[in-house]
């Protein structure tokens, strides 16, 4: 059996990265992802919008103590599709017979 | 980090490392155990010796309660300032202690009802649901024996007179609150 092939989308640093830390809280500031990430604001926005764009992540725009503040979350869809993608992972580490 | 092509055992260790992140963000909640704690344990043992004292305005002590939910009210708004990131376990333990704010209210309100000698002992029971369910959320053993040990004081101060179940009520709050409230936040300084 062929290997799958890994979801282009999240197949890359920084978007697998941004997904990992979603997936495990409810919603998360751009500040907290930047951070974690250790990443720059301008390349963190451009991936965030192209998850944003597959329907992965939400992302709303607030304001904060008078300061604008990004909230990023996961979707449903953005779930299933970083489910997904570790469990195909998984195949490329252990290999199914054919 | 940048953009760019990955391997599969950088995307597993990608993975691991972010997960580990959100697994430590826990806030640290010690504030409100111990606050309740102290403030209720007072109330209750200053109630307790006005009655021995036979003083009329004893139960005045209990208005140190709309002092506490007003200083709640003033560090969660403070703590959700500096807050970066909202956990399920943050936004079940906001249900749970909303639930248990209204059946406080609850049975207060229904003192006149139920009859004022059980009242005590169901808010043992309530006090104990709290914190027996935030030790199972934050994985945090002291609470949970706290709750446990509120639910054996709820039992035996249904037997106990009026004055003697304020004293149930210093013990639950010592063993359940204030005690496990220092624990976690010693927990949270290491």
């Amino acid at each position: 059996m062929a290997l799958k092939e890994l979801n282009p989308l999240l197949h890359s640093q920084l978007r697998l990265a941004v997904m990992s830390l979603l997936a495990g809280v409810k919603e998360a500031d751009f500040s907290f992802l930047k951070e974690e990430t250790n990443s720059t604001a301008g390349n963190l926005s451009v991936q965030l919008q192209k998850l944003k764009e597959a329907d992965y992540i939400e992302i709303e725009k607030s304001f904060k103590n008078n300061y604008p503040q990004t909230t990023c979350k996961m979707t449903n869809k953005g779930l299933s599709a970083f489910n997904e993608y570790v469990e195909n992972l998984k195949e490329y580490l252990v290999p199914k017979k054919t | 980090m940048e953009e760019r092509e990955i391997n599969i055992s950088e995307s597993l260790k990608i993975i691991q490392s972010m997960v580990n992140k959100t697994q430590r963000q826990f806030s640290d909640d010690s504030f409100y155990y111990i606050m309740w704690g102290w403030l209720v344990f007072t109330a209750s043992v200053a109630h307790f010796i006005l009655l021995q004292l036979n003083v009329p305005q004893a139960p005045i002590v209990w208005l140190l309660m709309p002092v506490g939910g007003i200083v709640s009210m003033i560090y969660g708004a403070k703590q959700s300032k500096k807050e970066k990131i909202k956990t399920y376990v943050g936004n079940y333990m906001s249900y749970l202690w909303g639930a248990m704010g209204m059946a406080m209210l609850v049975v207060l309100g229904m003192a006149f009802k139920i009859g004022f000698d059980v009242t005590y002992p169901i808010l043992i029971l309530i006090y104990g649901i709290g914190t027996f369910v935030s030790g199972g959320l934050l994985s945090f053993r002291p609470l949970i024996i706290g709750g446990v040990i509120c639910f054996a004081l709820s039992v035996v101060s249904f037997f106990a007179m009026f004055q003697y179940q304020l004293l149930f009520i210093a013990a639950a709050m010592l063993a359940s609150y204030i005690i496990p409230g220092h624990l976690l936040k010693a927990k949270f300084n290491n």
